[in-house]
């Protein structure tokens, strides 16, 4: 598989989880996501991404990882998917996306607000056409999570 | 002047992030003030001595270049230290903003280290 420019994406999400949290996730292997693929996750933080290139970046987590990260941040526990776990997922999405664009000068690229997708076993509407969407698994000693990125002209497989 | 901090994020967790960062580092609690976008930052800005701007750049309503661009346009806010706090990672980004007038530019996630060398740049010069 021949995959371009996901390095950033990576990059940016350990980047982003030592900053804040203190470890580095484990990048694993990518693999590419099949369109109707019903998602193994709790929430997911979707930011959009236009410009000289479209496409989507997703932040994909289980509930208790995502309660247990939000549980760092804010030194307060969390037993359920509150606004303080939405905002969570929403902002850790939007700072990988943000910080991937370091490693993508060469495309003016611009993103949106994140928008949350919550519910067991969720669904995510990709962008239409022939744009590959790749997933990156991640590990923490907490758990699994999931990067998918699909941007046009940009990533090819 | 007395110090009053204003931090402006969507985020209530990156607003939290940034003030523990600062409390940590010794400012004292009753100097922030905090504002969810541009606009409500306008409107406690048009009504209160604010020494310093700690400013995200994606928000709903009223975007954090957008509102540079206002304040920078009124000579009332000529001078105000304005430090973008964002995820926008890219060099076309940092230039844009620095044309708008940021006096700085820092890239989420923030560390303690450069939040602080930031501060003391941009107050650098002023009667805080």
């Amino acid at each position: 598989m021949n995959i371009r420019y996901i390095t950033p994406f990576i990059e940016a999400t350990q980047n982003a989880f030592l900053e804040l949290l203190g470890s580095k996730p484990e990048a694993l292997t990518p693999f590419l996501v099949r369109r109707e693929e019903v998602l193994d996750w709790d929430i997911s933080g979707v930011i959009g991404i236009a410009g000289e290139a479209r496409g989507v970046v997703v932040l994909s987590f289980p509930r208790g990882l995502a309660q247990e990260i939000t549980t760092i941040l804010t030194g307060q526990m969390k037993t359920s998917v509150d606004d303080d776990v939405i905002d969570t997922v929403g902002e850790l999405v939007n700072i990988i996306a943000g910080n991937a664009k370091r490693g993508l000068e060469e495309f003016k690229l611009m993103i949106s607000l994140p928008s949350i997708v919550q519910g067991d076993s969720h669904q995510i509407g990709w962008p239409s056409g022939s744009v590959p969407i790749v997933g990156i698994p991640f590990t923490t000693p907490q758990g699994h999570f999931n990067l998918s990125v699909g941007l046009e002209n940009i990533i090819t497989v | 002047m007395p110090m009053r901090i204003l931090i402006v994020d969507d985020s209530r967790i990156m607003r939290n992030i940034v003030k523990n960062t600062l409390l940590s580092l010794k400012y004292p609690a009753d100097v922030f003030t905090e504002a969810a976008d541009g606009e409500e930052a306008f409107s406690i800005l048009e009504k209160s001595e604010i020494s310093l701007l700690l400013l995200d750049w994606n928000m709903p309503n009223l975007n954090g270049l957008e509102l540079v661009k206002r304040l920078r346009s009124l000579e009332k806010f000529q001078n105000l230290p304005i430090i973008m706090v964002t995820s926008e990672a890219a060099k076309y980004n940092i230039i844009e903003a620095v044309k708008a007038g940021v006096t700085d530019y820092l890239v989420k996630p923030v560390n303690e280290k450069s939040l602080q060398e930031k501060i003391r740049n941009a107050l650098e010069g002023t009667n805080v």
